[in-house]
């Protein structure tokens, strides 16, 4: 993929769907005709450099997608938060946050159900209430941040389609005919995305610690994590503190793809021997005494639940372990695939 | 912020404004001729209208999606083009601009 399509790509993703391929074709023709007058003009084809510096003069792709968008949606409480640029990527994180969230309380409330516990109304309009508040904040919170970033550094970004502090230089030796195929290198959007996730999961499991409401809900009031979870804590957020910390090193040198693949493989290990060490566990919570109800009262309700961890402790384990097979398999039968990086003498660190 | 720099920025702000509206009636003129994109782009910088391709294309398509302009893909030169002409109610618009236009300038010359 080369440095044009990389850039129409990085467009595409903002442009409402609709129109998409129409507007790419337009786009491509223009930059392609102002390719060719160019190497008209100078006789000889366009060195990289070249071809970089007229893909920055048309600007941030996301502000160039922006313009083709009829509505003028925002998000703005006395000063704008989110403006129409970022608005239709903040609808659609917001949504898959939000059903993910939904999701796992309704799977909460049926094992509940299912164990014979009475639900009422009140109980799970809170629960979704709260984590609906929960989510619009944080979501909220960090699109706002990138629409700072945007607002005040709109020449920042690079070919990944993404904006914010990124950078687009490559040194590439100059013995090198073939240049280092850049489409392998990990996306600066996707280690962003991962240094957010694993944060926000850091302060969820630590606060789970001593809320336990934040994973069971208004269970919490009738049932208690088992001691198991205490046991993982600390490797729990070892391997997400490595995720993060693999991330923030890709985010500065994302060609680092091999050490990537076999820093990935790693980690899965951990989190599959976590699993392991959760399903010999064999409970994972434990009623609660209750004065009211008696001793023993909720003993049915934790067995219901612990049985609907099982599975899904299971079903983790099993999808963790093929994908290790996978990722393990892909590390051993193309090692030419991950051998990008050595061509680059320096990479993105140099800001156009 | 100096008051030059602030100037400078209201400057800018009120000429971009002033632009803006005669940009439409620019690129409508040019298409009376039938153009592509790039040469539309080529042809409004050579007549110093020059004009970033963010702006042309969202605007070509306000156009169009408002029934003044006409757009076909072809092929040209083994590379399929966007060509964009004048519609009927194009052409009407356009008279009644340019007569709007000419009317305001000579009133304008008229207090200058």
């Amino acid at each position: 993929m080369d440095l044009v399509d990389r850039y129409l790509k990085a467009v595409g993703k903002a442009l409402p769907e609709a129109q998409r391929e129409d507007i790419i074709r337009e786009l491509s023709e223009d930059i392609r005709s102002e390719m060719e007058d160019k190497q008209s003009e100078l006789g000889r084809p366009l060195t990289e450099t070249e071809q970089q510096t007229l893909l920055k003069q048309r600007g941030n792709p996301l502000l160039l997608a922006a313009r083709y968008h009829q509505d003028d949606r925002r998000v703005a409480f006395g000063r704008q938060l989110i403006g129409p640029v970022l608005y239709p990527f903040y609808i659609r994180v917001l949504s898959f946050n939000l059903g993910l969230t939904f999701v796992v309380i309704g799977t909460i409330f049926l094992a509940l159900s299912l164990s014979g516990q009475h639900i009422g109304f009140n109980d799970i309009l809170s629960s979704s209430l709260l984590q609906l508040f929960i989510q619009l904040g944080v979501v909220t919170l960090i699109f706002s941040l990138i629409e700072k970033s945007l607002t005040k550094h709109p020449d920042r970004w690079d070919l990944s389609g993404t904006c914010g502090s990124v950078r687009l230089g490559v040194k590439i030796e100059k013995n090198i005919s073939k240049p280092p195929d850049r489409s392998k290198w990990i996306s600066r959007f996707e280690s962003v995305s991962i240094i957010v996730a694993c944060t926000i999961a850091l302060i969820w499991v630590t606060g789970v610690q001593s809320y336990p409401f934040l994973i069971l809900g208004p269970a919490a009031a009738f049932l208690r994590l088992a001691p198991i979870w205490q046991q993982v804590y600390f490797p729990i957020v070892f391997l997400t503190v490595l995720e993060i910390v693999r991330a923030a090193i890709n985010l500065v040198r994302p060609d680092w793809t091999l050490f990537r693949a076999v820093y990935t493989v790693c980690v899965h290990c951990g989190g599959l021997a976590v699993v392991y060490f959760l399903i010999r566990a064999g409970g994972w919570v434990t009623a609660a005494d209750s004065l009211a109800a008696g001793p023993g009262a909720y003993a049915h309700a934790a067995h219901i639940v612990n049985q609907w961890i099982y599975y899904g402790l299971l079903v983790t384990a099993i999808f963790s372990a093929v994908m290790l097979i996978v990722r393990v398999t892909r590390l051993i039968r193309q090692p030419r695939q991950w051998g990008g990086s050595p061509r680059v003498t320096e990479t993105a660190n140099q800001r156009n | 912020m100096t008051p030059g720099t602030n100037n400078h920025d209201m400057f800018e702000n009120l000429r971009l404004e002033l632009r803006r509206g005669s940009l439409v009636l620019a690129v409508l003129a040019a298409l009376r001729k039938e153009q592509y994109g790039y040469t539309l782009r080529k042809t409004l910088e050579e007549q110093g209208m020059a004009i970033d391709e963010g702006t042309l294309y969202p605007l070509l398509r306000r156009l169009e999606s408002q029934g003044l302009l006409l757009s076909e893909w072809r092929e040209e030169e083994k590379r399929n083009k966007r060509f964009y002409r004048l519609s009927t109610d194009g052409k009407v618009i356009l008279k009644q601009l340019l007569a709007e236009w000419q009317s305001i300038n000579s009133s304008l010359n008229g207090m200058l």
